[in-house]
C-alpha cells in the first residue's frame, strides 16, 4: 500500500490535472450539447495552440501571454468558419464527427511534418516552480491552469444562466423554432458559440504548451478521456465538464499511485463505457 | 385592420395544406378558428408565427407585410405565439421560460413589469417560479407558455390549442386567463378543438376544414348551422 | 437478363482472381507483393468494416480493437504455444468475433445507443482492450518478435504466402459482403440504417441481424489481423492499435461508398495507392493529411460515396440489355392468405385487447382499454389530439410494452413479443407521417416487408413488391427513392408496404390526410377492396366523413379510454362523443 503522503499527493495531481482535462472539455461539451456537433478536432487545435506557443517561445522568445492573446482570436475566428462550412453543407451529428475527425488527423500529419513526431518540451525558469506544503507539492503552473479553467467554466456557467444570450442559446438548443418565434435568432448565436469553443481550446493549447510534454499523437489520447469528462458533466454543462474532470483526474492519479501508470486510460475509458452503458440518470 | 391576411396558401413537400384563406383580427378582437383535427388550424398559425413559409398570399400585420420576414423578426411586429404542445423549454426554470418570452430588447425593458403582470395573471406560477418548468403539471406548463408569450407584450396573441390534454377545470380556468387577457386590450386569435369553448368568448369565428375556411360569421350564426357538426363528427 | 448479367459478373470475378493467383508465380519483385498485399489488407479491413458500418448503420471507431485481438491471438498462438501459423488464422478471427458479438450483445439492445454513441463505445473499446493488452504478458510492453515463426512456403517463398493469404481473405470478404449485400438479411441492414424502428415493426428481427453483422465484421477484421502479425513479424501495442487502423476503413468506404458492397474495396485501392506510393517520413505524414482532406471533400461534396456515382454513369453508357430488368407488374390477382380466409370466420374477434394500461414516465397514456376487432371488418378509431390512438396501435404492434391488462391475437397473447415477432403473426400498420425508407427504391421498400412480414424469399419478394406496387397504383415509380415522391404516392407507398405483408390485421394511421377529394376516394374504394378480400382493417382518422362512409363499426377514445363502441350512426350521435368533440364551456 502506498504511503499517505503519495495518496494525498496524487489527489492534489489528481485535482489538478482534472481541471486541465475541465478546460479541453468545455468547447466540447458546450458546442456538442448546445449545437448538436461532435467536434473531435478539438483536441488538434488545442495541439495546435500547444506547439505554437512552444515554437513562439523557444525559437522567437515570444512570451506564452502574448501567443495566447494571438491564438485565441485567430481560434475564435476559426471556430466561425467551421461553423459556417457546417451550416452552408447542413451537416449532420454523424458527420460532424467524421469531418473534424478528419481535421483532427490534417493537423496531426502538419505537426507530424513541421516539428516531427519527436517529444517537445517548453521549459522556462518558473515552469518547473511549485509551492510545498509539508511534504506536498503543488506545481504553480498546474494550480494557475485549474484557476484559469474554474473560472471559465463558472463564468460560462453564469453566462448561460443569467444573461439573455446565454439563456437564448439554451432555449435555441432545446427548441430552435420556438425560440425564433421570441426573436432568438440562432444562426447568429451559433456562430458566437463555435467560436467560443475554439478559443477554449486555445486556452487550454497554452497551457498545456506549459505543462505537458507534446507530441503530434497526443491528440488521440485525449479523445477518450475528455469524452467521458463531456458525458459525466451533462452535454451542455460547464460546470459538469469541470467536475468530471476533476473526477476523472482522481481517478487516474490514484490508478497511477496504487497500481501501475500504465494502467490509467483503461480507467477513463472504462468509466466511459460503462457510462454509456448504464447511462445513470445524474448524466 | 390589426392582422390581414388574403389569399394565403401553404403547402409541406409539394402538398398544400392550406389555401386560399382570407381572414382578418380587428384590434382588441377575439377570433376563434375552429375545424376539425387535420384541417390546417395550426399550419395557419404557424405561419403567422413565422414558423411556417407562405407559397403565396398576403399577410400583413398592423399594416407591415410579414409574408417574407425571417421567423426571428416576426415578434417585433407584436405577435406572440403559444404553440400547440406548449413546447416549453423543458430544461429551464420556469422565470427563464418567462424571460426569454422578452428577448425582443423592446420588451426587455419591461421585463419587471411583465413580470408581475404574468405572475397576477398566474398567482401559481410565482411559487414555482425556481422549478424546472419540465416538472410541471400541464395545467401550469400551459400557464408558463401563456406567460411566456404575454412577456413579448403582443399586440396580437396567437393560442394553439390552449385547452389540449387538460383537466375541465384547469380549461376554465385558462379561458378566464385569456378573457382577462383581452380585457387588457391584446388581440388574440385562438384555434380551438372544443368548440363550444371556442366560440364563448369569440367576437366572430371561422371554420376550417380540410384546408380551407368554409364558413365565417358570429359564433352564434355559426352553431346555428349543421355545418359544424357535419366536420366534427361526420354526421 | 438479370442471370446474364450475374453470369458476366462472375466470370470478371474468376478472371480477376486468376490473374492475382498467377502473380507470385511470375517474377514479380518482393517489394511489389508487399504492395498488393496492403492493397487486399485494406481492401478486406474496409470492406469489412462496411458490413456492419455502411450496411447497418452503426458506425464502429473501434475496428482496431477487433483487428488487434486477431493480431495478438495468432501472435501468442504462435510464439507462446507453438502452434502452426495457418491454425491460427481461425482463432483469430473467431475470437475477435466473439468479441465483437459480446460488445454487440451489450449494446444494440439499448436503443440509445446509436450514432456518435455507438462509435464512442467502440473508440473507447479500442483504447481498453489495448490497454489491457500492453499491461499483461500478452505484450508486456515490449512488443512480439513472430521472426521466428515457421511459415508454410506458397510459391516458393513466405513472402508468397502472405500474399496469398491476403489474397484469400480479400476474396473472402468481398464474397461475403456481396452476399449480405444481395440478401434478405442486407435489405433488413439497409431498412436498419434508415430507420430501427420501422424495420422492426415490418418484421426484421433487428437485434440477430446487427449481432450477425457485428460479428462478420469483427471476425473478418480478426482473421485479417493475424495474417499482418506475420507480415510486420514485430507487433507492439502502438502501432496496433493505432489511430489510423480506425481512420483508414471509415475513409475508404466513405470514399467509396458505405452502402455498395463493392465501394470499399474501390476506396482501399486509392487511398492505399495514395498514402504507401510515398516513402516513410516527413512526406508520409502529409499523405496522410491528404487522404484527410480527401475525406471531408466527399462527405461534404459525394455524400453517397465515389461508387454510386460510377454506377450511375457506368449505367448511364452500358447497353440496354445490361441495365437491371424493369419488374413491370405483371396483372396478378391479389392474393390473400387462403389458408386463414374461411368465409365463416368474419365477425369472430380476431384482435382482443383486455384492459390495456400504458404509462410514459408518470402520464398514463391508456387507461385500460378493452376492445375486440373482429375479423373482417373495418374498424374507425378516433378520437381528439392525445387521446390514446397512436399509443394503442403502437402497443398492439409490439413498438411498446404493454404495462398491465393482455393483447390477444387470433388467440395468441402478443403484449410481450417484440415488434418483428407480432408482425410475422400478421398485423402490419403505416404511419401518419410517412417513413419509408429513403435509401431504399419504392420496390424494395415494399420487398422488404414481403419479405420479413410474409416470409417470401428474395426474389418471390420483389415479384410480389411489384405485384402490390401496381395494386396501388405506384409501378411507374418501383425504381424511385421514397424522397423523390409526393405526398400523396408516399402515403400509398406506406399503403402497400401494410398489403406486402399479406396481414390479417392492417392498421392505417391517418392515410387520407392531405390527400384531396378525389385521392380520398379513390384511397376508400382501395380500403373497401382490401377488406372484402379478407382483411381487418383498423382505421386511425380525423375526416370524420371518410370514417362515418367506410367503418363497420367505430371506436371513440378520449384520454385513454374507450368511451363508446358501435355503429357510426349511434356513435358519433352520442352524447358523451359529441361533448368530447365539440366541447362544453367552462368560462363564467
Amino acid at each position: 500500500m502506498p504511503s499517505v503522503a503519495l495518496l494525498d499527493q496524487a489527489l492534489i495531481t489528481g485535482i489538478l490535472t482534472g481541471g486541465l482535462y475541465g478546460l479541453l472539455a468545455l468547447g466540447l461539451s458546450l458546442s456538442w450539447g448546445l449545437l448538436r456537433l461532435v467536434n473531435i478536432g478539438h483536441f488538434a487545435i488545442a495541439l495546435l495552440g500547444a506547439y505554437l506557443t512552444w515554437w513562439m517561445g523557444t525559437s522567437f522568445g515570444i512570451a506564452p501571454w502574448w501567443t495566447g492573446i494571438v491564438i485565441v482570436l485567430a481560434f475564435f475566428v476559426y471556430g466561425i468558419a467551421l461553423h459556417w462550412v457546417f451550416m452552408r453543407f447542413g451537416i449532420t451529428e454523424m458527420q460532424s464527427m467524421l469531418i473534424t475527425f478528419a481535421l483532427a488527423v490534417i493537423v496531426e500529419s502538419i505537426l507530424q511534418f513541421l516539428w516531427t513526431a519527436d517529444f517537445r518540451r517548453y521549459d522556462t525558469a518558473w515552469g518547473t516552480q511549485s509551492w510545498v506544503i509539508g511534504a506536498l507539492y503543488v506545481p504553480k503552473l498546474s494550480f494557475i491552469a485549474f484557476v484559469v479553467a474554474a473560472l471559465l467554466a463558472g463564468g460560462t456557467w453564469a453566462w448561460l444562466r443569467y444573461t439573455y444570450v446565454g439563456r437564448a442559446l439554451r432555449a435555441c438548443a432545446e427548441d430552435a423554432p420556438i425560440a425564433a418565434a421570441f426573436g432568438i435568432n440562432h444562426r447568429g448565436l451559433s456562430f458566437l458559440l463555435s467560436g467560443l469553443c475554439a478559443a477554449y481550446a486555445g486556452v487550454a493549447g497554452v497551457f498545456i504548451a506549459l505543462i505537458a510534454t507534446l507530441a503530434p499523437s497526443q491528440i488521440w489520447a485525449w479523445v477518450g478521456i475528455v469524452f467521458a469528462v463531456v458525458i459525466i458533466g451533462r452535454l451542455g454543462n460547464p460546470l459538469g465538464a469541470l467536475m468530471g474532470g476533476i473526477l476523472i483526474g482522481l481517478c487516474e492519479a490514484l490508478t497511477m499511485a496504487i497500481v501501475n501508470p500504465s494502467w490509467a486510460p483503461l480507467v477513463s475509458f472504462s468509466v466511459l463505457i460503462a457510462l454509456l452503458l448504464f447511462k445513470p440518470r445524474w448524466i | 385592420m390589426l392582422l390581414e391576411i388574403e389569399d394565403l396558401a401553404v403547402g409541406y413537400g409539394g402538398a398544400p395544406a392550406i389555401w386560399d384563406i382570407a381572414l382578418q383580427v380587428d384590434e382588441r378582437e377575439v377570433v376563434s378558428v375552429i375545424g376539425p383535427n387535420g384541417a390546417g388550424k395550426s399550419t395557419l398559425i404557424n405561419t403567422i408565427a413565422g414558423l411556417l413559409r407562405a407559397e403565396r398570399g398576403r399577410l400583413r400585420l398592423g399594416g407591415a407585410d410579414l409574408i417574407a420576414v425571417p421567423a426571428h423578426q416576426v415578434c417585433r411586429h407584436g405577435v406572440a405565439l403559444v404553440p400547440e404542445g406548449r413546447r416549453l423549454f423543458a430544461g429551464m426554470t420556469v422565470e427563464e421560460n418567462l424571460e426569454i418570452g422578452c428577448f425582443r430588447p423592446e420588451a426587455r425593458k419591461d421585463r419587471a413589469k411583465s413580470l408581475e403582470r404574468v405572475y397576477g395573471l398566474f398567482p401559481a406560477l410565482y411559487e414555482k417560479r425556481q422549478q424546472l418548468s419540465g416538472t410541471l403539471s400541464g395545467g401550469q406548463q400551459q400557464m408558463v407558455a401563456i406567460g411566456r408569450a404575454m412577456m413579448a407584450e403582443p399586440r396580437l396573441l396567437l393560442l394553439d390549442e390552449p385547452s389540449l390534454g387538460l383537466a375541465p377545470a384547469v380549461v376554465g380556468e385558462m379561458f378566464r386567463a385569456i378573457t382577462a387577457i383581452q380585457a387588457e386590450g391584446v388581440a388574440i386569435l385562438l384555434v380551438e378543438q372544443n368548440v363550444a369553448q371556442a366560440m364563448e368568448i369569440a367576437d366572430r369565428a371561422y371554420v376550417l376544414e380540410e384546408g380551407r375556411i368554409v364558413a365565417a360569421g358570429l359564433p352564434a350564426e355559426l352553431l346555428s348551422q349543421s355545418r359544424i357538426k357535419e366536420a366534427y363528427l361526420g354526421l | 437478363m438479370d442471370l446474364r448479367r450475374g453470369r458476366i459478373g462472375v466470370i470478371a470475378a474468376l478472371i480477376v482472381l486468376a490473374i492475382f493467383i498467377a502473380i507470385p508465380a511470375t517474377d514479380v519483385t518482393p517489394f511489389y507483393l508487399a504492395f498488393l498485399y496492403l492493397i487486399f489488407f485494406w481492401i478486406s479491413m474496409a470492406t469489412s468494416w462496411t458490413i456492419l458500418s455502411g450496411f447497418a448503420g452503426y458506425w464502429s471507431f473501434g475496428h482496431a480493437a477487433f483487428f488487434g485481438t486477431g493480431v495478438y491471438t495468432a501472435a501468442t498462438l504462435a510464439t507462446k504455444f507453438g502452434w502452426p501459423f495457418l491454425a491460427t488464422l481461425p482463432a483469430a478471427g473467431l475470437l475477435a468475433a466473439a468479441l465483437g458479438t459480446g460488445v454487440g450483445w451489450l449494446v444494440f439492445r439499448l436503443q440509445r445507443l446509436r450514432g456518435e454513441f455507438f462509435a464512442l463505445i467502440t473508440i473507447s473499446l479500442t483504447f481498453v482492450i489495448a490497454a489491457i493488452v500492453s499491461n499483461t504478458d500478452i505484450d508486456g510492453g515490449s512488443g512480439v518478435y513472430l521472426i521466428s515463426v515457421q511459415m508454410p512456403e506458397f510459391f516458393g517463398s513466405p513472402d508468397g504466402t502472405i500474399y496469398t493469404l491476403g489474397l484469400v481473405f480479400a476474396a473472402l470478404s468481398l464474397m461475403i459482403a456481396w452476399w449480405v449485400y444481395r440478401s434478405r438479411m442486407g435489405l433488413g441492414l439497409f431498412a436498419i440504417h434508415d430507420d430501427e424502428d420501422v424495420a422492426e415493426v415490418k418484421g426484421v428481427p433487428t437485434f440477430r441481424y446487427k449481432l450477425g453483422a457485428i460479428a462478420l465484421s469483427s471476425g473478418i477484421a480478426g482473421a485479417v489481423g493475424g495474417v499482418y502479425s506475420i507480415y510486420v513479424s514485430y507487433v507492439t501495442v502502438g502501432e496496433t492499435f493505432e489511430i489510423t487502423v480506425i481512420m483508414y476503413p471509415v475513409v475508404m468506404s466513405i470514399f467509396g461508398g458505405s452502402r455498395h458492397w463493392l465501394g470499399p474495396a474501390l476506396g482501399a485501392v486509392v487511398v492505399t495507392v495514395a498514402l504507401y506510393g510515398f516513402p516513410a517520413g516527413p512526406e508520409a505524414a502529409l499523405a496522410r493529411g491528404g487522404v484527410a482532406l480527401g475525406l471531408i471533400l466527399v462527405v461534404l461534396l459525394l455524400p453517397q460515396g465515389v461508387m454510386p456515382s460510377v454506377i450511375r454513369g457506368w449505367r448511364a453508357v452500358a447497353p440496354r440489355s445490361l441495365v437491371p430488368p424493369r419488374l413491370l407488374p405483371e396483372p396478378l390477382v391479389p392474393a390473400p392468405r387462403t389458408d386463414e380466409l374461411a368465409a365463416d370466420d368474419r365477425g369472430v374477434p380476431v384482435l382482443e385487447c383486455r384492459d390495456v394500461v400504458k404509462t410514459f414516465g408518470g402520464v398514463q397514456a391508456l387507461k385500460g382499454v378493452t376492445l375486440d376487432v373482429r375479423q373482417g371488418e373495418i374498424l374507425g378509431l378516433v378520437g381528439p389530439n392525445g387521446s390514446g390512438k397512436s399509443t394503442l396501435i403502437n402497443v398492439i404492434t409490439g413498438h411498446f410494452r404493454i404495462d398491465r391488462g393482455s393483447i390477444t391475437f387470433a388467440g395468441q397473447p402478443i403484449g410481450d413479443l417484440p415488434a418483428h415477432r407480432v408482425a410475422r403473426l400478421g398485423i402490419a400498420r403505416s404511419y401518419q407521417i410517412p417513413r419509408p425508407f429513403n435509401h431504399l427504391t419504392v420496390l424494395d421498400n415494399v420487398a422488404l416487408a414481403a419479405s420479413f412480414g410474409d416470409g417470401h424469399g428474395e426474389t418471390e419478394a420483389r415479384r410480389m413488391a411489384a405485384h402490390w406496387l401496381g395494386y396501388t397504383g405506384l409501378a411507374r415509380k418501383a425504381f424511385d427513392l421514397p424522397p423523390q415522391l409526393n405526398l400523396h404516392e408516399r402515403k400509398f407507398l406506406e399503403l402497400a408496404r401494410g398489403l406486402a405483408a399479406r396481414p390479417r390485421v392492417l392498421m392505417l394511421d391517418e392515410v387520407l390526410s392531405g390527400l384531396n377529394n378525389t385521392e380520398i376516394d379513390e384511397a376508400l374504394t382501395l380500403m373497401r377492396d382490401i377488406r372484402d378480400r379478407g382483411t381487418t382493417i383498423i382505421f386511425v382518422e380525423h375526416l370524420m366523413r371518410a370514417v362515418v362512409a367506410l367503418s363497420d363499426r367505430v371506436a371513440v377514445l378520449n384520454n385513454g379510454t374507450l368511451i363508446a363502441l358501435g355503429t357510426p350512426g349511434e356513435t358519433m350521435s352520442n352524447r358523451e362523443v359529441e361533448r368530447v368533440y365539440l366541447g362544453t364551456a367552462h368560462a363564467s
